[in-house]
């Protein structure tokens, strides 16, 4: 670790500006993959991954590299990582309520597991986080709390995204109490309500 | 992690008097993931930690192969109906009852 720092101190020194792998955290539809299409629809006009409301639709970290981000007098590079959702569990049975049969969906399992072991593995790779949560819904999970504390544990700036402000039942205060200790940046990802804050938040915040 | 995971997979909930790290509960979720079948869908897991663990006095604990106290509740998703979690108190609604 501190060898990492010192590399990165002297690419600085002399100017090379380095790119920040910014890594998007969170429980299952939390809406990481709508706000990480509008990070990257705005920066480069291209989507990032496919969004549903079935649970695990993300099953892979969805890379975009080379996202240019400028605000605040600040150029920030960086390489977006949509991570898959993060749970202690994952049903098949779950799925088939959304349609799917019994082969698809035990097949849609086995890959969520993998997805999820792949987004903690990923904990050790990443420079900054977003930890995506649906503020509509109770934030003091242990799931969220093992994301920000493995986060903490590395030493890697945390911002964290109460998402889903457009829906009523929105109480994003509930997010600020309960993580006191990091920055809350309260957006819609899918009307695209208060993403400026959350870019400016992203080049106070990022290393 | 093992014995943790295989008592849970016989349908049991464990209530230990210590608290899990941050990497300890990223590590137990890595192998719940790589349990996960047909007939295990995995678990409901809550951690309260006493203080934090970061003191002199804690490490000391720690380095000493010793443990600063808290809890740890954790079952078989399909008996924990809910965790709720709060920062003093874990609630457990199991099966239709519930206890604090």
């Amino acid at each position: 670790m501190p060898f990492r720092k010192l590399l990165g101190w002297f690419k600085g020194f002399f100017g090379k500006k380095k790119v920040i792998r910014l890594g998007l955290y969170g429980p299952p539809n939390a809406g990481k993959t709508t706000l990480a299409n509008k990070i990257s629809m705005d920066w480069t006009g291209e989507p990032v991954g496919k969004v549903s409301e079935v649970p695990h639709e993300t099953r892979e970290v969805q890379k975009k590299e080379k996202v240019i981000v400028k605000v605040g007098g600040r150029t920030i590079v960086m390489n977006l990582l949509d991570m898959p959702g993060i749970s202690t569990k994952i049903d098949f049975e779950e799925f088939m309520q959304y349609g799917f049969s019994a082969e698809d969906a035990k097949q849609r399992a086995k890959e969520a597991t993998k997805g999820v072991i792949e987004a903690i593995k990923w904990l050790e790779n990443v420079d900054t986080a977003l930890v995506i949560m649906d503020s509509t819904k109770d934030p003091y999970t242990q799931v969220n709390i093992t994301i920000i504390g493995n986060l903490e544990a590395r030493d890697i700036p945390v911002i964290i995204v109460a998402n889903k402000i457009d829906l009523p039942g929105s109480n994003a205060k509930w997010i600020e109490e309960a993580f006191p200790q990091h920055p809350v940046v309260h957006v819609s990802g899918l009307t695209g309500s208060n993403v400026n804050d959350l870019y400016n938040a992203i080049a106070k915040h990022a290393k | 992690m093992k014995y943790i995971l295989d008592k849970v997979r016989e349908n049991k909930i464990l209530v230990m008097e210590e608290s899990l790290s941050s990497t300890e509960e990223a590590k137990l979720i890595e192998e719940t993931m790589r349990s996960i079948s047909e007939k295990f869908s995995g678990i409901e897991v809550s951690t309260l930690r006493e203080k934090s663990d970061s003191g002199i006095r804690e490490k000391i604990i720690k380095l000493l192969g010793g443990r600063t106290g808290g809890l740890t509740v954790i079952g078989p998703s399909k008996l924990i109906k809910q965790i709720k979690k709060e920062p003093k108190r874990i609630s457990v609604l199991a099966d239709g009852n519930s206890m604090d």
